[in-house]
C-alpha cells in the first residue's frame, strides 16, 4: 500500500510551523530537543476568536497547534476533511493535567475540583477539538507508547488507508514534560508533531513523498526505512521533494 | 476480509470475577451499585459506585495489579505469537493519587503502559502491545482496530484487554461536570439523572477462523462489522442529533454487510445522563427507523466502567446471542418516549444471529461493532 504525505506541522521548543515553509529553506531547521516550548496563543493557529482555546491544557493546545498547521500545510479544504482520521502517539499523554486537576481535589476533599482541568484529563481531547474546529469526522484516539518514536501512529493511520478504512489520516506524536517525580524518557522530547497521510493526493497537494508498508512490516518513505516520526519529517523537508 | 472469530471472553466486575456470574447476575436483575468506602465520598454528588470487592494487591495495595490479576486468573493459553491490545481511560490512576499525596510508590505503574506491560509479562507474550486510548470508547475501538488486524491478514490472533477502576479521582471529576446521579443510574428511563460508575475489566482473544480451527478454539462468535466516527461537535457533550453515531454504526453495517433488518439486540452504551440516552435513541431510530429492536443497558447493574465497557459489553452481547435473551435494564421502569416498547427491565427474548452494540466517550468519539452469534457458549 502506497500513500502520500501532503502536510507537515509542529510544534517543539525550537519552532512551531508547517513544513512547506520549511522545505530546503537553508537557514532554517526542525529539530525536538528537550527544552521549553513556546507559548501557544490563538492567534499562532487561528484567525478568528475561539472562545475555548485559553480553556485548554498546554497538552491539549499543543497537539492541536501541530494538527492544525499540518491541516493547512496540506490545503485541504472541509469537505476534503470530513473523512479524516486521527490516530496520535504519546508516552505521559495528560499526565501534568491529571496532577494539576488531583491538586485542586486534594486541599478541600474534592470541593474545589475543577470541572475545567478534568474535562482535559482524556489524552484524547486535544484530538476532539481538532475535530471540532476542522470537522474531521474519522476515527480518533490515542497510542500510549514507552518512547516517542511515533511508529505505532504512523503505522495504525497507514494501515487504516491500507484497509480501507479512510482515505485520509492524521498522524503524530505529542507530549509535554511530565510532572516532576516522574521518571523522565530519555527519547521523549515535549512537542507535538503531526503529518497528514492521504491515499488519493488532490492534484493541487505539493506532496513530499511516498509511503510504504512493506508486506514484512517495514515502513518506507521513498524507499527508505522510516526510523521515527523526527528524522522523517527531517527527510520530508530537507531533501528531495517530489512534486 | 478473513472472518474474525472470538475464542475467548473474560470479566471482571462489580457482580463478579467471571462472565457466568455477571451474566446469572445480569438476568435475575442484580446491582453492584453500592455505598463507596474505599475513599471519602461526603462532598461528592454520588456516594455509590459498582465497585469490586476487595480489589487490593497484597504487595503493594494498588488497585490496578489486582484486577488484571484477577482477569488474567481464568484466562485460557493464548497463543504466544498474538498481538496484545489493551484499552484504559486511566490506568493505575489509584497509584496516581498515592503519589500526589506523598506516599511512596512506583510512578512507572501512573502510566497506561503499564497495563500491556504487564500482561504480557504475565502471559509470555512476544508482542509488548500498545494501548489504545478513547475514552469511554476505548475497548470498543481497541476490538474494531483487533478486528481490522486479523481481517486483513495483519495478525491471526489478537488478544484485547480492558481495565478502569473507581477512585477518587474519577468520582470527583464525573461530580463536579455534574453527571453523576445521587441514586443508581436509570438508564433510558424518564426520571434519569446521571450515571453511576463502576469498575471493571475484560479480556476478549480474537483469532482468524483459520487460526482457531487450526488450534481447536472455540468459535464463542464473530465480529462482523466495526465503525468509528467523531461527532465534532463537543468535548464533554455528544452530538444532539447523534450524527457521530449514526455514523459509526451505518459503517459497521456496512462493513459486516448486513441490512439494518438483520439485527436482533441492540447493546447501547447508555449510561444514564440525559443528553448521552436521548442522543443514543436519536441515532438509533434514524438508522433503524420503527424497527422494535431490543435495545439494553447493562450499566444500572455494574455502573459505567469507562474504557472497559466496550469489552465488557461484547462478552456480555456474545453471551445475549447465544441464549437469545436481552439481559433486562436495570431500573428503567418508566422508559423515555422514544425508548417505549425498545428498553425494558425485564430480560427479553430475541430470534436472531446478528446484535449490535455502541459506546461513545468524551472528545465525541463513538464506535459501533456488529457481534454474530457463536455455536458454544
Amino acid at each position: 500500500m502506497i500513500a502520500s504525505i501532503t502536510g507537515i506541522g509542529w510544534v517543539t521548543s525550537t519552532s512551531m510551523g508547517c513544513g512547506k515553509d520549511f522545505i530546503n529553506q537553508k537557514d532554517k531547521f526542525f529539530e525536538m530537543t528537550p527544552g521549553l516550548l513556546p507559548k501557544i496563543k490563538r492567534k499562532n493557529i487561528f484567525d478568528t476568536p475561539d472562545k475555548h482555546f485559553g480553556r485548554m491544557d498546554t497538552f491539549s493546545k499543543t497537539g492541536l497547534a501541530a494538527i492544525a498547521f499540518a491541516l493547512h500545510d496540506a490545503g485541504l479544504n472541509e469537505q476534503e476533511m470530513n473523512t479524516t482520521g486521527i490516530v496520535a502517539s504519546t508516552v505521559y499523554g495528560c499526565l501534568k493535567t491529571d496532577v494539576d486537576y488531583y491538586h485542586t481535589v486534594l486541599p478541600k476533599n474534592g470541593t474545589m475540583a475543577s470541572p475545567g482541568l478534568f474535562a482535559y484529563t482524556l489524552p484524547n481531547c486535544f484530538l476532539g477539538e481538532a475535530a471540532i474546529r476542522f470537522k474531521l469526522k474519522g476515527t480518533s484516539f490515542i497510542i500510549n507508547e514507552r518512547s516517542s518514536s511515533g511508529m505505532s501512529a504512523l503505522r495504525t493511520a497507514l494501515e487504516n488507508i491500507s484497509f480501507g478504512e479512510a482515505d485520509k489520516m492524521i498522524s503524530g506524536i505529542c507530549d509535554i514534560i511530565p510532572p516532576s517525580n516522574f521518571p523522565v524518557n530519555k527519547d521523549t522530547f515535549p512537542g507535538a508533531l503531526f503529518f497528514v497521510i492521504e491515499k488519493l493526493p488532490t492534484e493541487k497537494s505539493l506532496h513530499y513523498g511516498r509511503l510504504k508498508i512493506k508486506k514484512d512490516g517495514t515502513l518506507l518513505y521513498n524507499q527508505n526505512k522510516i526510523k521515527n516520526l523526527i528524522s522523517l519529517a527531517k527527510e520530508c523537508m530537507f531533501h528531495e521533494v517530489v512534486l | 476480509m478473513r472472518p474474525v472469530w472470538v475464542t475467548h471472553t473474560h470479566t471482571v466486575t462489580a457482580l463478579g470475577d467471571n462472565l457466568n456470574e455477571l451474566w446469572k447476575g445480569l438476568l435475575s436483575g442484580q446491582s453492584g451499585i453500592r455505598p463507596v468506602t474505599r475513599f471519602k465520598v461526603e462532598n461528592y454528588k454520588a456516594n455509590i459506585a459498582a465497585c469490586i470487592k476487595d480489589l487490593n494487591d497484597k504487595k503493594n495495595g494498588l488497585m490496578m495489579p489486582a484486577l488484571l490479576n484477577r482477569l488474567l486468573t481464568d484466562m485460557q493459553p493464548v497463543p504466544e505469537d498474538s498481538r496484545l491490545i489493551t484499552a484504559t481511560t486511566k490506568s493505575g490512576i489509584d497509584n496516581l493519587e498515592l503519589l500526589c499525596r506523598d506516599h511512596k510508590s512506583d510512578p512507572s505503574k501512573v502510566l497506561p503502559t503499564f497495563i500491556p506491560d504487564y500482561i504480557s509479562d504475565k502471559l509470555g507474550l512476544s508482542d509488548k502491545g500498545i494501548n489504545i486510548s478513547a475514552a469511554c470508547a476505548s475497548s470498543t475501538i481497541a476490538i474494531a482496530r483487533a478486528s481490522a488486524l486479523i481481517a486483513s491478514g495483519e495478525a491471526d490472533s489478537v488478544l484485547v484487554c480492558c481495565a478502569d477502576l473507581v477512585t477518587e479521582f474519577v468520582l470527583s471529576g464525573f461530580s463536579c461536570l455534574q453527571a453523576l446521579s445521587s441514586e443508581a443510574c436509570k438508564p433510558f428511563d424518564k426520571n434519569r439523572s446521571g450515571l453511576s460508575l463502576g469498575e471493571g475489566a475484560a479480556a476478549i482473544m480474537l483469532m482468524s477462523e483459520e487460526k482457531a480451527k487450526k488450534i481447536g478454539s472455540p468459535h464463542l462468535g464473530t465480529i462482523l462489522g466495526w465503525g468509528v466516527a467523531n461527532d465534532a461537535t463537543h468535548i464533554t457533550a455528544p452530538a444532539r442529533d447523534g450524527c457521530g453515531l449514526i455514523q459509526a454504526v451505518n459503517l459497521a453495517l456496512s462493513k459486516a454487510q448486513l441490512n439494518k433488518d438483520d439485527i436482533a439486540a441492540i447493546s447501547a452504551h447508555g449510561t444514564g445522563t440525559i443528553y448521552n440516552d436521548l442522543m443514543e435513541l436519536t441515532a438509533f431510530t434514524t438508522v433503524f427507523g420503527k424497527q422494535k429492536i431490543p435495545v439494553h443497558s447493562i450499566k444500572g447493574a455494574i455502573g459505567h466502567t469507562l474504557g472497559s465497557a466496550g469489552g465488557i459489553e461484547v462478552a456480555v452481547g456474545l453471551k445475549t446471542l447465544f441464549n437469545q435473551i436481552v439481559p433486562p435494564t436495570k431500573r428503567c421502569s418508566d422508559p423515555e418516549d422514544m425508548a417505549t416498547g425498545l428498553v425494558s427491565n425485564k430480560a427479553k427474548e430475541i430470534s436472531g444471529n446478528y446484535m449490535l452494540t455502541t459506546n461513545s466517550g468524551f472528545g465525541g468519539i463513538n464506535a459501533a461493532l456488529i457481534l454474530g452469534k457463536g455455536n458454544i457458549e
